[in-house]
């Protein structure tokens, strides 16, 4: 509807309607027709810019707005990262804003922890308990007070960041269960460069990915997915040719020429392959050059050596690796699937080594790292925080668990949708953990399996409703600044979490409030984007700043050369007896970390593989199903060392033999009726293993044994198992 | 001013990823039906995206394939319709009366194509979830076929906006909801009647194929195919 020339006409009149963003006054049942406001004319709908924060991509979105109700969601034209294109997960953001569980109100604990009792309070009853309890531990030392968010970027995060610093706490963590630590050690150790790339999928010759889920979950789907479809067909006399390898054909992997089943965690082994026939048969300038990796060790890894281990053909992964030589400009890139091992940093290492060795460093249709920092440089040491690089976080929260446990902590600050009493693995112990933390508070939209222990919940605005900046972490040259403004008027009593901090900073004096020293979070963007040269105005109403100067990139050439990744094989908890297969787990394409399980829209959308909806489910291969004397739709017991969980099982013919894979996202217990009991919650049943360099999660480490089981009712799937219709008989 | 709306649809860009028909739901007050229904094959998504197996394991090959409704030239769904409930438009788009369907269903039973979906109940939106709800068209009753109508208040909207301001519509100006969203660009919208328009040059496109092309249903949605690279 609304295309790039269209918006840029259509900003003239909205100018002032954005200028106003959150100041509609409008009561929820009548339309004031005496005294409408100013900006507002009936049955017109006006467009209003801002940012999705369904996950840490950071699109740009344009909400249509009729008669003060935000009723439709789309990508923002001018936004360098979606150019007006948006994911299932972001249009269903307004089903969160509407949401009949929202909390509405301040509540507080009546009953015991966790028994859900809560009472409605004031708004001011909330903030006196929270200021009491903060004055009491203030000037402790050290000072028991843990915050644990979700990924903050932006002066959200500078906010919350000072606020701790002030406070005397060293303890801030931010959690993202699918942070890219390996991604981040694997670049700085090949390209010297601790950052993730731009990767120009749009111009790309060859695109080999392994275990890479770039179209659905992965860094910044929207930019790669639109980027991809360009690559295939934007270009009159090239389509880009995809090769993906990995243990489970993903909805990324169905879109690729070539699938290459390899068994879990030997991706890196599976790079070094490619690599070493490009260096033997000198098949690249960089190659020709590599005598060195090759007396490393990469003459050992020959087709025959690693088709052994991985399972993929000696005579396929030689003819991949030459078309991949042969078609520059080509691109490697791996994802959570390889990141996710106990050598993740290994396997994205060898990958990255592949870019190297066919020179796509820097190149167009290749990968750069170009400085996204920049725009905040007149931070000085701040500015990481505005720009903060995109970890999981994981060393610091095994911190904070076991300091809490100890009792080190007297009060936690909890807010986010990465929700960690449902995404770190119950082997972990956050839960008992966190409830020996006398006083725990909760900035939250939803009582989630966090919110839910929590002695205080103070209910915060939806995304749509808050004011933010932020620097997207991929899909643009450091060129963009994203801005967030109310889209509609707050539709419940909220007030966010860097205006409660704010005020509590006041409140506390001293120190705090030289470090906070704004009246409210709207007044801290307004002041810290003065002066930029565009009136704030003007880049409310686009949505942002996009079009900065970028800073220069990054060299990647390291003075020696990459050397080749240190050998690491991917670990498995659990004895190949007693757990005959290894256990996949990805991102759900709808609930991404779990946080859209509460949405009927994300609970109806019908998984593009399994085609399953509202529910959890186990994908086997026909052959492993077979062995284990298993069919489709069957009830399962999935057990791994670490615990078990029912689900049924799907057939998939693309998931490599020996092999389960579940989709993450599912099996809530709290988070509302439409989220909770949808079957088990995979992380619950992972170990809380790290991946072996870079300390961030290991989600791909364990075995797990299916055992036929009773349980009830069935999954529902929208093709039938056959196939409805013969993909033959329809063409 | 004639039009004549249409569709293509790259399966060589199409990734299955689901945006348009959450897009949908979200333009054209589309009802959460629930896992009881769903498994009685009540969805109610005016798209959906099929997904079928190439070839069997190991070396299977998912395709995607979103259907919306075709628009038919020659509508199967039409000439069964006792009460003109469902109709040809002017500009060639197959419309809905909700107003007069009885709800005999006989439309459903005639389409190849299963897209029209069948409002078995009154379906509630949860306050305050009916805030949402997009005031630019009906929440259909009980009783009522539905399907796909190309977003025609988004149509009517560029066309009221060109005629005020007394010029012709733009090639990419109508863009119904699954097209606007569509991140790889997969789908394509357009006015067939307008000869170099982007559709029209896709309708050219040797890849070209219609669903159950030898029905004669003459659909408005064209198909590209997806094209394999040289494989090993």
């Amino acid at each position: 509807m609304l295309d790039r020339r269209n918006f840029l006409k259509l900003g003239g009149a909205t100018a002032f309607a954005a200028l106003f963003g959150g100041c509609d006054k409008i009561p929820k049942k009548i339309i004031p027709f005496v005294i409408p406001p100013e900006n507002h004319t009936l049955g017109e709908a006006l467009w209003y810019a801002s940012e999705c924060r369904q996950c840490p991509a950071g699109c740009g979105i344009v909400v249509r707005v009729s008669e003060g109700r935000a009723k439709k969601i789309e990508g923002n034209p001018l936004h360098p990262v979606n150019r007006g294109k948006l994911c299932a997960r972001g249009q269903a953001a307004l089903q969160s804003l509407y949401h009949p569980e929202r909390l509405a109100r301040p509540f507080a604990l009546t009953g015991p922890r966790g028994s859900g009792r809560f009472r409605e309070i004031s708004w001011e009853e909330a903030l006196s308990l929270l200021l009491g309890e903060m004055k009491k531990i203030r000037g402790k030392a050290p000072t028991p007070l843990l915050m644990l968010t979700e990924p903050m970027r932006g002066h959200r995060n500078l906010v919350a960041a000072r606020f701790m610093r002030a406070f005397g706490s060293p303890d801030r963590v931010a959690w993202d269960p699918f942070g890219q630590d390996a991604f981040l050690a694997a670049n700085e150790a090949v390209f010297g460069v601790r950052d993730v790339p731009e990767i120009d999928i749009a111009r790309t010759r060859y695109l080999l990915s392994f275990s890479g889920d770039f179209l659905e979950t992965w860094g910044s789907p929207v930019h790669y997915a639109r980027a991809y479809g360009a690559m295939r067909q934007d270009r009159a006399t090239v389509r880009g040719k995809f090769v993906h390898l990995g243990p489970r054909l993903s909805m990324t992997a169905a879109s690729a020429d070539l699938f290459l089943p390899i068994a879990p965690g030997t991706d890196g082994v599976a790079a070094l392959g490619i690599a070493h026939v490009l260096v033997k048969e000198k098949l690249t300038a960089q190659a020709i050059g590599a005598s060195a990796l090759w007396n490393e060790g990469l003459k050992e890894f020959t087709p025959e050596v690693v088709a052994k281990k991985t399972g993929a053909s000696p005579r396929v992964l030689a003819y991949v690796a030459r078309e991949f030589a042969g078609n520059q400009p080509g691109l490697a890139m791996a994802g959570n699937g390889a990141a996710g091992c106990t050598n993740g940093t290994f396997n994205l290492a060898c990958v990255a080594l592949l870019n190297v060795l066919a020179g796509n460093a820097g190149m167009p249709g290749g990968l750069s790292f170009p400085n996204r920092v920049a725009a905040f440089t007149r931070y000085g040491a701040e500015a990481g925080l505005l720009a903060p690089p995109p970890e999981s976080g994981y060393p610091a929260v095994r911190g904070a668990v076991g300091k809490m446990r100890s009792g080190g902590f007297r009060m936690a600050l909890l807010s986010g949708s990465t929700n960690p009493a449902f995404t770190l693995p119950a082997a972990l112990k956050f839960r008992e953990a966190l409830l020996a933390v006398p006083f725990i508070v909760s900035f939250a939209s939803f009582l989630d399996e966090t919110s839910f222990l929590s002695d205080l919940v103070l209910p915060v605005p939806t995304f749509l409703e808050d004011w933010g900046d932020d620097i997207a972490p991929a899909g643009h040259s450091g060129e963009a600044v994203t801005l967030s403004q109310p889209v509609v008027n707050a539709f419940h009593d909220t007030r966010s979490m860097a205006d409660i901090l704010l005020a509590a900073a006041k409140e506390l004096g001293g120190e705090m409030r030289r470090a906070l020293p704004w009246e409210s979070f709207r007044e801290c963007l307004e002041e810290a984007y003065r002066g930029t040269g565009k009136p704030w105005e003007d880049a409310l109403r686009e949505g942002g700043f996009f079009s900065l100067a970028p800073g220069p990139s990054r060299a990647t050439a390291r003075a020696s050369g990459p050397a080749l990744p240190k050998v690491a094989e991917a670990s498995f908890e659990g004895e190949a007896a007693k757990y005959p297969l290894v256990f996949h787990v990805y991102p759900s394409t709808s609930h991404y970390d779990g946080r859209g399980a509460n949405l009927p829209w994300l609970q109806e959308l019908p998984d593009p593989v399994s085609t399953a909806v509202w529910r959890n489910w186990v994908e086997i291969s026909p052959g492993t199903a077979k062995e284990l004397g298993l069919s489709d739709g069957d009830g399962v017991i999935v057990a791994s060392p670490s615990g078990s969980l029912e689900a049924f099982v799907s057939l998939h013919p693309g998931v490599a033999p020996g092999v389960a894979a579940m989709p993450l996202g599912q099996g809530h217990s709290h988070y509302g009726k439409d989220a909770r009991d949808r079957g088990g919650n995979p992380f619950s049943i992972l170990p809380a293993r790290e991946e072996s360099v870079a300390r961030g999660p290991a989600w791909q480490s364990t075995r797990v044994s299916l055992t036929r089981a009773k349980i009830g009712g069935r999954l529902v799937r929208t093709a039938h198992p056959e196939g409805q219709w013969k993909i033959g008989n329809v063409m | 001013m004639k039009h004549r709306w249409a569709m293509a649809i790259d399966l060589d860009r199409c990734t299955g990823c689901g945006a348009c028909v959450v897009a949908c739901s979200a333009e054209n007050n589309i009802p959460v039906v629930g896992e009881e229904e769903a498994a009685k094959g009540r969805l109610m998504h005016w798209i959906r995206v099929n997904r079928y197996w190439e070839e069997d394991s190991p070396s299977a090959r998912a395709v995607y394939l979103p259907v919306p409704c075709m628009h038919c030239e020659r509508a199967p769904c039409e000439i069964v319709c006792p009460v003109y409930a469902t109709y040809h438009n002017e500009d060639g788009l197959n419309a809905m009366v909700y107003n007069r369907c009885i709800g005999t269903r006989y439309c459903a039973n005639n389409c190849p194509y299963s897209v029209r979906v069948f409002n078995w109940y009154d379906y509630k939106w949860e306050k305050p979830l009916d805030e949402q709800l997009s005031p630019d068209l009906s929440v259909r009753s009980r009783g009522v076929m539905e399907k796909c109508s190309f977003c025609v208040q988004r149509i009517r909207r560029v066309k009221d906006k060109a005629a005020e301001e007394g010029r012709k519509i733009r090639d990419g100006e109508v863009q119904p909801a699954c097209v606007q969203t569509c991140p790889p660009g997969a789908l394509v919208f357009g006015d067939l009647e307008d000869p170099d328009s982007e559709i029209s040059r896709m309708f050219r496109d040797p890849r070209r194929f219609r669903l159950f092309e030898h029905l004669g249903t003459e659909p408005h949605v064209v198909y590209l195919k997806r094209r394999k690279g040289a494989g090993v």
